[in-house]
């Protein structure tokens, strides 16, 4: 196991290196107006004189270089257009808590509400619930999330008597961003824990269960859910990667001033140091998401073995 | 010992004998009949191990019973076929036309969804004031104000009424309209008639005590309707229809804020959508087979290309995209490059794993020593497997690709607006959706899009459903 984690992680770093060169080189060939907040007035001179002092004049390598050596003293750069000459990693710092705890909130409320769904379709296979959270399943994996996020907005904000912005003080505009970031999840959870649950139903020691006399309610709790939860715990960074993509369209459409809310304002604005960056703090999201997602099904199934299996092939 | 050994073998075989007899007696077969040659019996040759099942047969059998998703294909069939031939059809605004109303100039904004052109009808014998149109022949505008008085002119009201007062105005009697938008101002008893009056707004004097104009604006009428008479007035020889524009095609999905018309946008918007969706999927099927196949039959590769997807897989799809857009120049390219990047790692990853659980089965190795090339083994061994599983990700790829798209446009890296899209149409509705009585520019392309979408998902589950030899009872 320990083994594993190490090489799991190392592995995880790798792919964070490539990701970054990758991003690094790929923004390097936008135009150069980006780094300008008057690129139109300034002459030649001028220009020439900020790309040397913000050293893009070298060669990619070293620029490289320089960036990753930065980065791991926490500097990200600097804005060059969103908010001129401020460090990105404090516009982030101030920006971030408020995405993580809408994060969090609606991971919650998606393990919440996804959960018993998934419980109570499987319990009732092709009863009122199974037919509701299939057309919900369907709904939610057919039509983009944008379209659905818009009407949320329109007619949550109309039912609630709120405005349709959000306002960190009152709690009760938490509630639809919260929601409509939760719903894609939901969905997700929803449909594995039913496959998984209507599988191990069918299982030979379910039916021991049922011939020994347990209550049908025990064995819905104690023996097929806790089979059928484990291989849902590899749906969870999933559901993070969802939860982190969804911010990104929730957060500007409720003017969160959050991370998601600023990819979208410095993409309009042409930032490149501020897009890089965030890009970049993303695909981090998305790594640590999967690595904790791969180490968290060791921990809790002892039957995964991480040992490569010789000879199979 | 013996003894109970051989007793208990003795009534065993007399049991048998006993069951030989009663059961092969009911059969009752003629010792002659035994050696006689059977004739060629066409239901007995049928009762052999004889099976006519075909894959594909079974496979659109068990399609086909699936009512929801049979109506869904035939609606989207219905569809596609329209978002093609719909430019074609006659009286079809262009997508991209700014609309402009041919008496002032300005441009037919915002106006609201409609079936006709026809904003009012005047009955028989309405006298109207009627000139011809320009470039427009056989279209009359008419209206019926005959005089326009600037505000605070006064006129007298000879007859007084709750709607319409009859005034009289430098010897000529007309209507004007007695409602809050022209205030008129009244004596405490305004049935003592006459009396003098004036309006603080300017005012229009009537023919009628009705308004045949739109707004303030002349209305369209065919010509034939029309008996024009020597002092500019025209009557109406029939009932009329009165139209807003000189044309019996209306908006019927309205238009947008600069008078482009919405049907004809959400039409070229789904063509364009459709577009993105069944380029990105067979990009997807396309590279996606060839790597995956690469991936799982060349065993050198395995290691290479399991960690290209592990990088890969690791960045959140929307990141690429987001990333991949905002480098290149936006555009129906670019989009579809972008999606392309990351949609095929699925599919690949898919087939890399049947093609490793199937590439080494036995009839395999049989087919590779007798000297089967590689390439006919995997199109014609290893890929039929995967028909099914292609399919349904082509199918799923589609509604994926065009909520990318919506997305994207949200964003703004998206599609330029003079290439409409359903996404930047929804993204155009979107902006206008806190007035209630402009939420059809949202509405109408939101419809559209989730039939399309909701119909490939249907259908592609449906399709793979059916693939599924489980699922293929054979029943004849």
């Amino acid at each position: 196991m320990l083994k594993y984690s190490i090489k799991r992680l190392a592995s995880s770093l790798v792919t964070l290196l490539i990701i970054i060169t990758v991003v690094f080189v790929l923004l390097r060939q936008m135009p150069i107006e980006g780094y300008f907040d008057n690129f139109e007035k300034a002459d030649a001179a001028t220009i020439n004189a900020k790309l040397e002092q913000l050293g893009l004049n070298d060669p990619i390598p070293v620029q490289l270089f320089n960036f990753l050596k930065n980065l791991l003293q926490g500097d990200l750069g600097n804005s060059t257009r969103y908010s001129v000459g401020a460090p990105i990693a404090g516009i982030i710092a101030k920006k971030a808590p408020i995405s993580i705890k809408l994060g969090v909130l609606s991971m919650a409320l998606s393990l919440m509400m996804g959960i018993p769904l998934g419980t109570a379709m499987a319990r009732g296979k092709g009863k009122f619930w199974d037919k509701f959270g299939t057309m919900f399943i369907v709904f939610i994996n057919a039509v983009p999330s944008a379209v659905y996020y818009i009407f949320i907005q329109l007619y949550g904000s109309t039912a609630l008597g709120i405005s349709m912005l959000f306002d960190e003080t009152n709690y009760l505009t938490w509630i639809l961003p919260v929601f409509s970031m939760s719903l894609g999840s939901t969905a997700s959870y929803a449909m594995w824990l039913r496959r998984y649950m209507v599988d191990e139903m069918n299982k030979d020691y379910v039916r021991l269960a049922r011939a020994k006399g347990i209550a049908e309610k025990k064995i819905m709790t104690s023996h097929v859910f806790r089979n059928a939860f484990v291989p849902m715990i590899q749906y969870i960074p999933t559901s993070l990667l969802y939860t982190v993509c969804g911010s990104i369209y929730v957060e500007s459409l409720y003017s969160i001033p959050g991370m998601g809310g600023l990819l979208v304002d410095v993409i309009g604005r042409q930032d490149n140091t501020m897009v890089q960056a965030i890009v970049i703090i993303y695909s981090c999201i998305g790594i640590v998401g999967l690595l904790l997602g791969d180490l968290l099904m060791g921990v809790i199934d002892p039957r995964i073995s991480f040992v490569k299996k010789e000879g199979a092939r | 010992m013996f003894s109970i050994k051989d007793s208990k073998s003795a009534k065993l075989e007399q049991a048998l004998e006993t069951q030989l007899k009663t059961e092969l007696s009911e059969e009752a077969i003629n010792e002659d009949e035994l050696f006689v040659l059977a004739e060629y019996d066409e239901m007995a040759g049928e009762k052999s191990g004889y099976s006519n099942y075909s894959y594909w047969r079974s496979t659109f059998q068990v399609f086909l019973k699936n009512k929801l998703a049979v109506f869904l294909v035939f609606v989207l069939a219905v569809l596609l076929v329209f978002t093609f031939i719909q430019p074609y059809l006659p009286g079809q605004y262009p997508a991209n036309q700014v609309n402009n109303h041919p008496q002032t100039g300005k441009q037919l904004s915002n106006m609201s969804p409609s079936l006709t052109t026809v904003l009012t009808s005047a009955p028989a014998g309405t006298q109207l004031v009627a000139e011809s149109v320009k470039d427009e022949d056989g279209w009359y505008t008419v209206h019926n104000v005959v005089d326009s008085l600037k505000a605070r002119t006064k006129f007298d009201i000879i007859e007084y009424g709750e709607e319409w007062c009859k005034v009289e105005y430098k010897g000529k009697t007309g209507y004007v309209k007695n409602n809050f938008q022209t205030k008129l101002k009244l004596p405490d008893d305004p049935t003592a008639v006459p009396y003098e009056s004036r309006s603080n707004f300017k005012i229009d004097i009537y023919m009628q005590p009705v308004d045949y104009t739109n707004a303030g604006t002349a209305l369209y009428v065919q010509s034939d309707l029309l008996t024009i008479g020597e002092d500019g007035l025209a009557t109406t020889n029939a009932d009329a229809e009165l139209r807003i524009l000189p044309s019996e095609h209306a908006f019927w999905f309205g238009t947008n804020n600069i008078g482009q018309d919405l049907w004809a946008r959400i039409w070229s918007g789904t063509r364009t959508s459709l577009f993105i969706g069944f380029a990105v999927a067979l990009v997807e099927a396309l590279v996606g087979i060839t790597i995956g196949v690469l991936w799982g039959y060349v065993r050198k590769l395995d290691r290479l290309l399991t960690e290209v997807y592990n990088v890969i897989d690791n960045i959140p799809n929307t990141i690429i995209l987001i990333l991949i857009s905002y480098i290149l120049k936006p555009g129906l390219s670019t989009l579809v490059f972008a999606m392309c990047l990351t949609g095929w790692l699925g599919m690949a990853r898919f087939i890399r794993n049947q093609i490793v659980i199937i590439r080494d089965r036995d009839y395999n190795l049989a087919s590779r020593c007798l000297g089967t090339t590689t390439t006919r083994i995997i199109v014609k061994n290893l890929l039929p497997y995967l028909v099914s599983v292609i399919t349904l990700r082509m199918a799923l790829a589609i509604p994926g690709a065009i909520g990318s798209e919506v997305f994207i446009t949200y964003i703004g890296l998206g599609l330029p607006v003079d290439t409409p899209s359903l996404g930047n149409l929804i993204n155009e509705g979107r902006k206008l959706v806190t007035s209630a009585s402009l939420r059809y520019q949202l509405i109408f392309p939101v419809i559209v899009l989730s039939v399309v979408t909701i119909s490939f998902y249907i259908i592609g589950n449906a399709f793979a459903d059916a693939a599924d030899p489980k699922n293929h009872m054979y029943k004849n």
